[in-house]
């Protein structure tokens, strides 16, 4: 009888190599984040059920539809360059820089759809010399990086800062012509730790949020006082220095509209002035970059539909870019779980280990119901015998609260009445599709991001203690769970 | 001779005069002066002390105290492998969410919220149990291979607890047992007096003097104060629990000079401890909301 000589050897090389393999790996990874969900973007439609205007049943939807092309419209300086043809979308209009970090929201706010977060490829990289400008990407913007804003710690003097300083210049555009300011020396500043990051946050289901009630989120704030005290947790709101209501957008929920959040980013992101700030930020310094009638971006005064073709939705041609962009936020629908046997296993684990003293599961929307919803027609509910229920339950997976993370994920910079170590709990939902994780996106990691939380003077501490105990199936569980989000 | 004489009884009635004032400006422990050394937790303020296990060490450090006056003590972990913990946390009665006062009340809240959580399971429903002299609402729960156990005691206005962690049941038995070494900061041989906790107090009804504090920003922000008073009504220490420097610093200033009517147990001026929450506004003025009402002491012994 003879042998297989080739299957013989394919048999042996085989065993070599799995015994290479094995001899080559490391100790076993306990837990893994799957990485980001596949399929269908769970997010970035309207939300149901919007509401109707007698004649014209599609308003809602007409304007939502309408806003969300304006958010993916492309800027330029004076307008001329139409460079949203190129991306299948619309020229935006005027008013990009003099200082900007980007030209297009959509492009910040873009994983897994428009609205979204820091896409995979950071387009923050091309657009440094696009039309000839003169701009050095800054060292901590790469091309798969994630898409970043920049802030000072401190002024020269040695005062606090905090503020954006944009990324980049419109010297040396063709449409800046005579525009010569410098970018700012980005390398001088990291060079004196004075530079911190944050990444766009999503803005999906941003009109629920807006709708949660200060009572109804003190409630839930409340609610678990119990649970949290046992944890080490507390936290707080930011609040409203005009009229000390809780604010709720933004890494260290300072902001407190979506209207406020979209003119603030209008002038600080891109450069362009509207009716809530209608002054550049360079205005006294350099007239030599400045090219239009300011503000950039405001209503409209006649009776004509001023856009070309009309979009469908009066109320969207006629109003401004940022009422358009806050919108787009308002109407738009929360992300869509996914579900599996794991993460459901992994839901239990999130609850026991505490995971929910900040991430709260749910929340209501105010009890009179929500203006641009169809289901609010009755609302304020009439007197006993109405049937309308009018606050909306969401599942943002957050209190809206700020809570000391610890030395590890301070950022040093103070907004409202949150403190350089303090952040808003950040919502988990549609965590499932986003690359970046914390407020820089320093890691693409879930594991990581969880284990960043703990650190000295951290309220997270005994949380990520407690998950540091679990078994590795149980941990499995719970990456997953945050993955079907 | 007789200049002699005349000269030490001025010398006498200096010293005594500094030694009284020193006594009155020396600062008094608060909730978060706990300090770990030679492997014992010691409060001052809560006259505790809490020998850790063997190998156990002080964990990663707790935040600092909250506007509702939540201040983590301390958190230990072995020196080795996490195997489980302990956190020690107070929560100031005068300035809780929930104006519970009573140490069963407040286990019983807790086991309530535990048993709502999904595949929590609770092993010993909440109970009162005596450890060290002290008496403790104590509830086991666990969950996701986690075992747990809360003891929470009432001590000078706060619910103290003890929060225990282990990954397997016989480790968790070993630190409820650790429990029974709770002792006294320091080895006294005659009772320490504490003030007692009248929550409330310094409302219109007892307020002689009151020196507003000057405004300073952030406004709105709730600050939770708390102050001891003596015999005499004199605030004795200001202890502004979480502010700004600045707020802090103009609380204090204020504060010190105000003037309350002595309170009196059975005849005897005594001490009080109590709270109160102060918010700017804008425009510069002063709101005083006062801290949650208390039951009298009766936890102790």
């Amino acid at each position: 009888m003879s042998r297989d000589r080739s299957g013989y050897s394919a048999l042996l090389a085989s065993f070599a190599f799995a015994v290479a393999a094995f001899a080559l790996s490391g100790p076993a990874s306990a837990q893994q984040d799957p990485g980001v969900r596949g399929g269908p973007p769970g997010a970035g439609g309207s939300l149901p059920n919007l509401i109707t205007c007698g004649v014209n049943p599609g308003c809602g939807q007409a304007f939502f539809t309408a806003a969300q092309v304006f958010f993916t419209s492309v800027f330029s300086v004076t307008g001329g360059i139409d460079d949203g043809a190129a991306l299948g979308v619309t020229n935006g209009g005027p008013g990009l820089g003099p200082r900007f970090n980007l030209n297009q929201c959509a492009g910040c706010h873009a994983q897994p759809a428009a609205g979204g977060t820091s896409p995979r490829v950071n387009p923050q990289v091309a657009i440094a010399t696009l039309h000839g400008a003169n701009n050095v990407v800054p060292p901590f913007i790469t091309k798969n990086g994630p898409v970043r804003e920049a802030r000072f710690v401190l002024n020269p003097d040695g005062t606090p800062d905090g503020q954006v300083h944009e990324l980049y210049v419109i010297s040396g555009r063709s449409d800046a012509p005579g525009c010569d300011i410098e970018q700012e020396n980005f390398p001088a500043a990291i060079a004196a730790n004075n530079v911190i990051y944050r990444i766009p946050t999503p803005t999906f289901g941003l009109g629920l949020v807006e709708g949660i009630s200060d009572l109804n989120l003190v409630t839930a704030f409340n609610s678990n006082q119990a649970l949290k005290s046992q944890l080490g947790v507390s936290g707080h709101f930011n609040i409203n220095p005009d009229d000390g209501t809780i604010t709720r957008f933004g890494w260290k929920a300072q902001e407190k509209s979506l209207l406020m959040f979209s003119g603030q980013a209008y002038l600080v992101e891109m450069g362009v002035t509207n009716e809530l700030f209608p002054n550049k930020r360079d205005n006294e310094t350099t007239p030599s970059c400045q090219f239009n009638v300011l503000p950039e971006d405001m209503t409209i005064f006649g009776t004509q539909d001023p856009v070309s073709p009309p979009t469908g939705s009066t109320a969207s041609d006629f109003s401004t870019g940022i009422v358009n962009f806050s919108t787009f936020m308002r109407l738009s629908a929360p992300p869509t779980p996914v579900t599996s046997a794991s993460a459901v296993r992994g839901s239990v684990v999130f609850n026991n280990i505490g995971c929910q003293a900040c991430h709260v599961t749910q929340q209501q929307t105010a009890v009179n119901g929500l203006a641009f919803l169809n289901s609010s027609s009755n609302c304020p509910p009439t007197p006993a015998g109405s049937s309308a229920s009018c606050e909306v339950t969401l599942n943002p997976y957050s209190d809206f609260a700020v809570h000391n993370m610890g030395y590890g994920l301070a950022d040093r910079v103070t907004q409202g009445v949150a403190n350089g170590q303090e952040f808003r709990t950040a919502p988990l939902w549609g965590i499932g599709q986003r690359i970046f994780f914390l407020h820089d996106g320093r890691t693409t990691d879930l594991v990581q991001a969880i284990l960043d939380h703990a650190s000295p003077q951290s309220e997270a501490n005994a949380v990520i203690n407690n998950y540091d105990l679990l078994p590795p199936q149980s941990k499995q569980d719970l990456l997953d769970f945050l993955r079907s989000l | 001779m007789r200049k002699l004489l005349y000269l030490a009884a001025c010398l006498c009635l200096a010293g005594a005069v500094a030694w009284r004032s020193s006594a009155a400006t020396m600062p008094l422990a608060n909730p978060d002066d706990g300090t770990v050394e030679d492997g014992v937790f010691k409060s001052e303020y809560f006259n505790l002390s809490y020998p850790l296990p063997p190998g156990w060490i002080a964990g990663l450090a707790g935040p600092g105290p909250s506007t509702s006056g939540y201040y983590v003590l301390g958190s230990f972990v072995p020196a080795g492998e996490l195997t489980g913990t302990i956190l020690i946390a107070a929560q100031d009665i005068f300035f809780a969410a929930k104006p519970i006062d009573d140490v069963m009340a407040m286990t019983d809240e807790f086991g309530r919220t535990a048993a709502k959580v999904g595949g929590m399971k609770i092993d010993r429903p909440p109970s009162a149990v005596r450890i060290a002299g002290r008496r403790f609402g104590r509830v086991d729960f666990s969950g996701v291979g986690l075992f747990r156990s809360t003891w929470t005691t009432k001590i000078r206005c706060h619910f103290v607890s003890f929060n225990l962690t282990a990954g397997s049941r016989a480790l968790l038995a070993t630190l409820a047992l650790s429990l029974n070494r709770l002792g006294p900061a320091d080895d006294e041989e005659t009772a320490r007096v504490d003030p007692v906790c009248v929550g409330g107090y310094a409302d219109a009804e007892h307020l002689l003097r009151k020196v507003d504090p000057a405004a300073v920003v952030p406004a709105f922000v709730p600050i939770p104060v708390r102050i001891v008073v003596g015999g005499d009504g004199s605030v004795e220490h200001v202890h502004v629990i979480r502010a700004t420097s600045g707020q802090r610093d103009s609380i204090e200033r204020a504060l010190g000079q105000w003037k309350l009517k002595p309170d009196e147990i059975d005849g005897r001026r005594t001490e009080i401890e109590t709270g109160l929450v102060i918010k700017f506004t804008p425009t510069g003025a002063v709101h005083y909301l006062p801290g949650n009402r208390t039951a009298p002491e009766a936890e102790s012994e």
